[in-house]
């Protein structure tokens, strides 16, 4: 049979991704950026916009969301696609094995990244590991041409076997870096490979009605499992068909196995990824030399092929095992445990050595597997160990660069009173808290003319005494505690995304629990939380309920309208009709597709004592609202204060104009400045009564994301965002001038 | 449909010859740049050259998360013949030609690391190749000096469309013609009313450098490549990565995100109401008590232009003047720089850096420097 017609492209393992997933113009693809893998879905966004495909691209407030999505849609009989990496993909793990558990075949792309804590954007294998025991199929791309040739078979594997499949490559060294390749000239050749969409249960068809998703103990769970079981027992012989196929079609061969110079080696090495083809060059070094040695590595994960492993390994003296990440534990990381098993199984007598490598994006040079096959010559050399680890220098101890803020020091400019259910500031103005010291030091990495620290340490002027920061992941987190430094002057606390409220809330209550146990001297510190970068879309949940238990912290938003630490995608906070690289122009695409997110109105609505927005272009009021936040933090309940938050980068707009840029924010009332106190709104500044209100317009011209929005082709948006912010005015106005509300 | 996939780029012609290939087959080429000046861009226009319209293969990646403006970014370039498949994911430690998109970039190793008596060295600078070499303390290699600022402002282009132009004619083996059908295949479908002013910048570029050879004459010793090292490793670091040096971002010297202007202070204008400390992003003002129209007060002293970035929002918000925009190579000797006022150290040994790396998508930022503004 002769090959399909193909056309060569230089792109990226990300780029392909899409490319497969457009030419099969999947239903439904469910997602929420995370680096490394957020490109799939920009480039998605990127060609959707132009309508090169017709998939509907859901943009979820988390990743779990994002998976619920995806199981909705594949319980509607659909073809469902959704990438994701490192924390993501474990903030979705609790609904992979429900996806497989079901049977409901989709398609997952993996960009590998490293799993927090400490937290790292670079890429290693730790996180698709965790995707062993879920049910799955994995199948591992080693380059870009193979994560499109893997995802054009996934979605034929998951639909013949009806089980989910994750396609997972190395986050960057093959998700970003761009490599000659071949993609099917004709959409239609993917699409008649895989043939028309069989659904098995059809949730949406009334005519049929069916239960998916049964109440199951014992003595039937044992059975649905088992079931699981045999599909992927089916699939031992699926894929590779399917593979055979594929290479009828495209001349490339997919395989479980791959294996380079393993015949007569004696010396085997086996990598994941990228890694194999670096170690294959060094297996062409020492073969020069005349040393028999051999590397292979897997392209299906999942069901592992214990057999083919034996089989490689069969006339091997050594084989030296190299995990990107490890089992802690266990003296090997999951590669390095099943493939023992596998040669155990066997019989075989082989010595196994395994070590850790490349953990956190280090690169895998060429002497590094020229390093680990000399290992394999050593009869002394330990069973298991980290190679590349670095002990640092002993005569190193930091002096340190500045005395602690102590409580006296940051205390004394405001007061703050309560009068009938009102508290009254004083010497909260930005002259009377010039002498508060910066919790926060100078030399951090954020932009030039970034708004994060500009707004935190504004909210901070207005906090006397103690603090103790937590920052959720962010611009604002990435920017500050880049190791070996950190800008924290004051203690300081990261955790991810989606639950810095709930932490918060735990260290405060530590504090107190410890101090009613004289374990703490008394005394008081304020504990505030940062977020930003959309952290309360994924972090909402975590910051109303830690509200509605009215734990005595600061909840502080630096709203800057987007995913910026990854590069600008929408948030839920993002304008109507902006720019980002989720939400692109296109022929058929107008922006990001709905209104910004009320957050202010959200938190009001749990009932919590003081919730505020505030703005740099007022720094007065916005460090009289953080006195007030401290205040009824100490002796309320929770506090929540907004402030919108200049992205120069992103927003694109000159660094020097952003206080203008903000002040043109306020007076448009698309951030209209009040505070909800003990449940009564006051506006703080009414542009109206000031005679300075303009039109949102005004605002949306100062910006690169926004200024389309004043060409006549897209009035019609701006008019619907006009009209909205008209409408969320006219409501504050109403309430603020209401005695009871 | 989207052009980036709509169309054939085929190469037409035959294949061009490697001039030189290391052991692995490679012609290997690195471009070290900051953020926002282009390079990453480059990088992946000279991988896409390579291989559809000189008949290789290629690889373009660049150094991950290092997408900020004023970050250092580092960008990797492999060819090999089509013959000969490109095997190594790692960095380009021993360059067949380096490209420095700015004349002082900062980083713990220098930017030459690596470069050998067979290099070409593309530098973007007003300097002579002379001049270059010393500056960089450059072991050997061939230096092609081009003032790609200079050259993108006269032809209305971006310095990296005159650095592509410099670098094209450094590697001595690649047709400019190819990488004319490039822009107009690429960039100029994207924006054709900026392709003539591209055009014209890559051939300045290639025009307009002046070259020399320095051979291995023992006045530099020759810097291999190598890994930087914490100097907390597993045996001396904290655990659970803690880090008990509070506020140590002092030491990082942020001048090299700054570009060209600064803010100048005029202190006899100043009325201390403080404005510009609560729109400083950076720190950078230091107050102290003092006394001001008879009463105690606290009084602007100066500036640390270690953490400035050039932003300038001090300038827009200072409502007397005392605070104006100035270019930084007319203010050598800054004469309002105070040190911070808070440290309790005498010396600080300081780390050149420029503003951190986190943003990592790519397809918005491509768009948006392309379409300009950002040189």
């Amino acid at each position: 049979m002769k090959n399909a017609e193909q056309k060569p492209l230089f792109e990226s393992g990300n780029e392909l991704a899409a490319y497969a997933a457009k030419q099969i113009n999947y239903h439904v693809m469910g997602y929420y950026p995370i680096t490394p893998s957020t490109q799939i879905a920009e480039y998605l966004d990127q060609m959707g916009a132009d309508g090169a495909h017709t998939i509907a691209l859901m943009p979820a407030e988390g990743e779990h969301s994002a998976a619920g999505i995806c199981y909705g849609a594949a319980a509607g009989g659909g073809r469902v696609f959704n990438a994701t990496s490192a924390n993501g993909l474990l903030y979705a793990l609790e609904q992979l094995p429900v996806q497989s558990g079901t049977r409901m075949p989709m398609v997952l792309n993996i960009a590998c990244r490293t799993v927090s804590g400490p937290l790292s954007i670079k890429g290693d294998h730790s996180d698709v590991m965790y995707t062993l025991n879920t049910g799955w199929i994995i199948l591992f791309a080693e380059s870009p041409q193979e994560v499109y040739d893997c995802n054009i078979c996934a979605l034929r594997i998951a639909e013949q076997v009806r089980l989910p499949v994750i396609v997972a490559f190395d986050g960057f060294f093959t998700s970003h870096q761009k490599r000659n390749c071949y993609v099917f000239k004709d959409d239609q050749t993917v699409r008649d490979f895989l043939g028309p969409c069989k659904e098995q249960f059809g949730v949406l068809d009334p005519a049929h009605p069916v239960t998916v998703g049964s109440y199951m103990n014992e003595p039937d769970i044992i059975n649905n499992k088992y079931q699981l079981h045999l599909a992927m027992e089916e699939s031992r012989t699926a894929i590779p068909a399917v593979f055979a196929a594929y290479e009828q079609l495209s001349g490339r061969r997919l395989r479980t196995l791959k294996a380079y110079c393993c015949e007569d080696a004696e010396v085997l090495l086996f990598v994941l990824g990228s890694a194999y083809l670096t170690a294959r060059a060094a297996v062409d070094r020492l073969r020069g030399e005349g040393k028999r040695v051999g590397v292979f590595t897997l392209g299906v994960l999942r069901p592992f092929p214990a057999d083919e492993v034996a089989q490689v390994c069969r006339n091997a003296k050594t084989v030296l095992v190299a995990d990107r990440q490890d089992s802690y534990g266990a003296r090997g990381g999951n590669m390095s445990l099943e493939i023992r098993a596998a040669l155990q199984k066997s019989g075989a007598t082989v010595r196994v050595i395994s070590r850790i490598y490349g953990l956190g994006g280090r690169d895998f040079y060429e002497k590094d597997a020229l390093d680990l096959f000399s290992l394999g010559y050593d009869e002394n050399t330990p069973d298991f160990d980290y190679i590349g680890k670095n002990e640092g220098d002993t005569h190193f101890t930091p002096k340190p660069y500045f005395a602690p803020i102590t409580e006296k020091k940051a205390s004394g400019l405001i007061t703050c009173t309560e009068e009938n259910g009102k508290v009254l500031v004083k010497g909260a103005t930005v002259r009377e808290t010039l002498a508060r010291p910066k919790r926060l030091a100078p030399g951090h990495g954020a932009c030039p003319g970034c708004g994060i620290p500009v707004n935190v340490n504004l909210l901070l002027r207005g906090i006397e005494g103690n603090v103790v920061l937590l920052f959720q992941t962010g611009c604002g987190m990435v920017v500050t505690t880049g190791y070996p430094k950190t800008a924290f002057k004051v203690p300081y606390v990261h955790n991810l995304f989606q639950n810095g409220a709930a932490t918060l809330a735990g260290l405060s209550k530590m504090y107190h629990q410890r101090q009613a146990r004289g374990e703490l001297p008394a005394g008081e510190i304020t504990f505030v939380m940062v977020s930003g970068d959309g952290g309360l879309d994924i972090g909402m949940g975590s910051a109303i309920g830690t509200a509605l238990r009215g734990d005595p912290v600061i909840l502080f938003e630096y709203d800057n309208g987007g995913y910026m630490n990854t590069g600008y995608q929408l948030s839920y906070s993002t304008p109507l009709g902006a720019k980002s690289a989720t939400s692109h122009l296109g022929e058929v695409s107008v922006g990001k597709g709905f209104f910004h997110k009320d957050m202010p109105r959200i938190m009001a609505a749990t009932g919590m004592p003081y919730v505020a927005t505030a703005a740099e272009s007022d720094p007065n009021d916005f460090i009289r609202k953080a006195a007030k936040a401290q205040h009824y933090a100490k002796s309320h309940g929770t506090a929540y204060i907004k402030c919108l938050s200049a992205c120069p980068l992103n927003w694109g707009d000159r660094p020097n104009t952003e206080r203008r840029v903000i002040a043109a924010a306020v007076d448009s009332c698309y951030f209209p400045l009040y505070e909800v106190e003990q449940g009564i709104t006051t506006l703080t500044y009414d542009p109206e009564q000031k005679g300075k209100r303009i039109p949102v317009e005004a605002w949306l011209k100062m910006m690169g994301r926004t200024r389309h929005l004043c060409e006549e082709r897209y009035e019609s948006v701006r008019q619907a965002l006009q009209g909205e912010v008209d409408r969320r005015f006219e409501r504050l106005k109403i309430e603020a001038a209401h005695p009871k509300l | 449909m989207n052009d980036r996939y709509s169309d054939e780029k085929m190469h037409n012609g035959a294949a061009v010859t490697l001039p030189c290939v290391n052991e692995n087959g490679c012609y290997e080429m690195r471009l070290e740049s900051i953020g926002g000046l282009g390079a990453n861009l480059c990088g992946k226009l000279l991988g896409e050259l390579g291989a559809t319209y000189l008949g290789l293969n290629a690889a373009a990646f660049s150094s991950y998360g290092s997408e900020k403006r004023g970050s250092p970014v580092k960008s990797f370039v492999r060819y090999s013949t089509r013959g000969s498949e490109i095997l190594h994911n790692s960095p380009v430690e021993r360059p067949h030609l380096l490209a420095l998109f700015h004349g002082a970039l900062a980083g713990v190793l220098p930017v030459t690391a690596g470069v050998g008596e067979n290099c070409a060295l593309v530098i973007n600078t007003s300097a002579t190749p002379d001049q270059m070499r010393h500056e960089l303390r450059l072991h050997a290699g061939q230096i092609y000096c081009v003032n790609a600022l200079q050259l993108a402002l006269e032809s209305k282009s971006r310095a990296n469309m005159v650095m592509l132009g410099a670098i094209v004619r450094a590697a001595g083996f690649i047709p400019l013609e190819a990488v004319k059908s490039l822009i107009t295949d690429t960039l100029g479908k994207k924006y054709p009313a900026m392709l003539e002013n591209n055009l014209k910048g890559l051939t300045l570029g290639y025009e307009a450098v002046e070259s020399k050879e320095f051979s291995p004459d023992e006045k530099y010793a020759y810097v291999p490549y190598r890994e930087v090292r914490s100097k907390w490793g597993y045996a001396t670091a904290p655990i659970g990565g803690a880090n008990p040096h509070y506020g140590s971002t002092v030491s990082n010297d942020l001048s090299p995100s700054r570009e060209g202007f600064i803010p100048l202070f005029l202190p006899e204008k100043c009325i201390h109401c403080g404005l510009c400390d609560s729109t400083c992003p950076d720190m950078v003002f230091q107050f102290t008590r003092g006394e001001y129209r008879g009463r105690s007060a606290m009084m602007n002293r100066g500036l640390d232009y270690h953490h400035c970035k050039g932003c300038l929002r001090c300038v827009d918000v200072c409502p007397t003047e005392a605070l104006v925009a100035g270019k930084e190579a007319e203010h050598r000797d800054k004469k309002w720089f105070v040190r911070n006022k808070d440290l309790i150290v005498e010396n600080i040994d300081f780390e050149p850096a420029g503003a951190d790396a986190s943003v990592t998508g790519e397809a918005y930022l491509d768009e948006k420097r392309v379409d300009g503004g950002l040189m």
